[in-house]
């Protein structure tokens, strides 16, 4: 029973959780920020893909 | 599983993933070949090739990939969600797959523009695909690293079996 009470979370899993979080805020903020151009999870979805053909006009966009 | 097919399985997964790391490394060479190249054909063939890379390798190996790991997890002594450099391959390898899946509808919408509209401007798209298969290609490495050094650690999950 003495063991039940000493379990507790391994040390490189804090470590990648931590690092993990740092990267996805960072994410998030290049997304709101628009500092990465137009892209994001958005982009991907039903609404903005391919079938409503955004792309050619995207990439139009892009460079006029 | 008895050791000959716990070897076998063995073996086919680690082919369908290091594959599927290999083929984003080959994917990112034509993204980087066609941001680079100041020739005008490197740029559709580039995309077309995408497609073909991404359908035809990325997509299969990924899936191959992940219905192996989930074969070896399962039936071995690792399970799901015991430990947790097996919880964090299986969380990163469906993120990466879902991610993939999504994305190459967008892959394929380029390259269809490239096949049919000459000269049309390529170039926009080329960023994001850097993005994604450079972020691809870590989280695989990532998952290669937990795979080869299986550091120890229960999840309360496998910790409650272990006591029980």
């Amino acid at each position: 029973m003495s063991q039940r009470s000493t379990y507790s979370t391994p040390r490189w899993v804090k470590v990648f959780v931590i690092i993990a979080l740092v990267l996805v805020l960072l994410a998030v903020v290049v997304l709101v920020t628009g500092v990465g151009g137009d892209h994001g999870p958005g982009r991907h979805m039903p609404s903005g893909g391919p079938s409503d053909t955004p792309f050619v006009s995207l990439v139009a966009t892009h460079h006029s | 599983m008895t050791r000959g097919v716990r070897k076998f399985a063995l073996t086919v997964h680690i082919t369908f993933s290091i594959g599927w790391i290999g083929a984003v490394i080959a994917y990112l060479a034509l993204v980087i070949a066609a941001i680079t190249s100041q020739d005008t054909q490197i740029l559709p063939a580039a995309w077309i090739a995408m497609e073909l890379i991404g359908w035809y390798a990325i997509v299969p190996l990924a899936l191959a990939s992940l219905l192996t790991g989930l074969v070896m997890s399962l039936g071995t002594k690792w399970g799901l969600f015991r430990h947790y450099w097996t919880l964090i391959t299986l969380v990163l390898t469906i993120l990466a797959t879902v991610v993939l899946l999504e994305h190459m509808p967008d892959v394929s919408a380029i390259a269809d523009v490239a096949r049919e509209a000459d000269g049309a401007d390529l170039a926009g798209g080329l960023g994001g695909e850097l993005l994604h298969a450079g972020v691809g290609l870590t989280v695989l490495l990532v998952i290669q690293v937990l795979n080869v050094y299986k550091p120890r650690g229960l999840t309360p999950y496998g910790w409650r079996k272990q006591h029980e």
